[in-house]
């Protein structure tokens, strides 16, 4: 497991070298995944800003000058789960755990905000970079590779 | 998954049956293994699938050295194109629940199998209420693989839109709907599996699965004591989980059984190939009457002698 507290500085600088060195993100993202997302951890929000299917950069506390496409939000503990090396059942990915908060009205699940549409059309080199942050978090590894 | 050798040819035959549904000729294809005079076990695929993901229960030497396992294509499925006689280009494909039912019964009736066990996954777990309702004759057992009385919210537009890469998306909006702790290669065939789907198919099924589909006010209605209804859901599936299955088998009432499966998902006989058929053996097991205790609340891979790493 990486010593380095989810979502610190060192920790976010670890995941864009996990995710630009993935050759699935550049099989999946076809160089063409280049839609913003922020992810949202608790109050924490941190925009991830995407180029050809590469992190160009990770930008704390976005404001009016930044643009993103979608996000997920959920609270610390529903993302401590999501990047276990075994995360426990509905919050092991985001579709199943937008699915929970969304459909179920089931408390405690990452949720799904923005376009819906631009969800849809990156959706799997979205749910990859979503991913990474599993791998990023166990130092590699990850259940689900 | 097994492993084999150069020139290893799988004991599992291929062959089509023309079908008669609602006076409409179908060319159906299935796939089969096991003694010509085995007891029939009869599988369905998911939504947008094809019988391809039951290629692991057609190879188990356990299961078909007393079963004949029989697993077909729906209409529009796999290799099952869609009526010549019929014009299905100028209208959307959409699958009700008179329709998906009709359609298994007259498969097994065009097969002229005998007291058939039924199993499916998914849409085919949720038809096994409509069957127990409709056929409860027609079957010696029904068992619901991811079964609820209701599962809303996967009617979804995305999953058949020029804008989408449909071929993708369809696949990997269920990647989730998967245990993360299935081994890699069989989750990503499955995923695999469901980019082969024709367009507009998955949504269409998913119009029985997610609309038509609601046994919230009927579950009484489902007649268990003439076919005994095995509703197995996994720990991993977030559509249908553990605790919808124990609800449909409490509304059911006798000869309903709930069983919860560990580390596993929605797509169990593909997702984890080796831990699915141990949890079935046990079910089968339990429908010939070869238990000596019922069968528990949660099935897990301790219970089946299957290593599963957490």
């Amino acid at each position: 497991m990486t010593e380095a507290e989810l979502a610190s500085n060192d920790w976010w600088e670890e995941y864009k070298a996990v995710v630009n060195q993935d050759d699935e993100m550049h099989v999946r993202g076809h160089d063409t995944f280049d839609e913003n997302f922020y992810v949202e951890i608790g109050d924490e929000r941190f925009l991830i800003e995407m180029d050809e299917g590469t992190v160009d950069e990770i930008v704390s506390d976005p404001g009016m000058n930044h643009a993103w496409s979608f996000g997920v939000e959920g609270d610390r503990e529903a993302w401590e789960e999501f990047v276990q090396e075994v995360p426990p059942a509905f919050n092991h990915e985001v579709i199943a755990s937008h699915y929970r908060t969304a459909v179920k009205d089931d408390p405690g699940h990452l949720q799904l905000t923005g376009n819906n549409k631009k969800i849809f059309q990156n959706l799997r080199a979205f749910q990859r970079a979503l991913d990474l942050m599993r791998t990023t978090h166990n130092d590699g590894v990850n259940s689900d590779e | 998954m097994s492993e084999h050798e150069h020139g290893d040819i799988e004991e599992i035959d291929g062959q089509y049956v023309h079908v008669d549904v609602d006076g409409v000729d179908h060319r159906i294809y299935f796939e089969e293994s096991g003694p010509e005079d085995g007891k029939p076990l009869l599988l369905q695929h998911t939504a947008g699938c094809n019988n391809q993901e039951w290629r692991h229960v057609l190879a188990d030497d356990e299961i078909t050295e007393d079963y004949r396992v029989i697993a077909y294509d729906l209409p529009f499925h796999g290799k099952s194109v869609p009526p010549t006689s019929e014009v299905w280009w100028d209208e959307d494909y959409t699958l009700t629940a008179e329709r998906f039912a009709e359609t298994i019964v007259s498969i097994a009736d065009a097969l002229d199998l005998e007291d058939p066990i039924y199993m499916g996954s998914s849409m085919g777990g949720n038809i096994t209420l409509e069957l127990g309702d409709w056929y409860p004759d027609r079957f010696r057992a029904l068992i619901g693989l991811e079964t609820g009385a209701h599962s809303p919210g996967f009617y979804i537009d995305w999953l058949d839109h020029a804008h989408v890469n449909t071929t993708e998306v369809n696949a990997y909006s269920c990647w989730g709907l998967m245990a993360t702790q299935s081994p890699e290669p069989a989750r990503r065939e499955t995923m695999y599996l469901y980019e082969q789907g024709a367009t507009g198919v998955f949504k269409g099924d998913l119009y029985y699965y997610s609309v038509d589909h609601d046994y919230r006010d009927d579950l009484d209605q489902v007649d268990a004591e003439e076919c005994p209804l095995y509703v197995v859901n996994g720990e991993y599936d977030y559509l249908t989980d553990p605790e919808m299955g124990r609800e449909v088998a409490d509304g059911v009432g006798d000869g309903a059984t709930a069983v919860e499966t560990a580390d596993i998902g929605h797509f169990p006989m593909s997702e984890n190939p080796e831990l699915f058929n141990a949890y079935l053996k046990e079910i089968l097991a339990d429908i010939e009457g070869d238990r000596e205790e019922p069968l528990p609340d949660v099935l897990s891979g301790e219970d089946v002698g299957v290593d599963v790493s957490r």
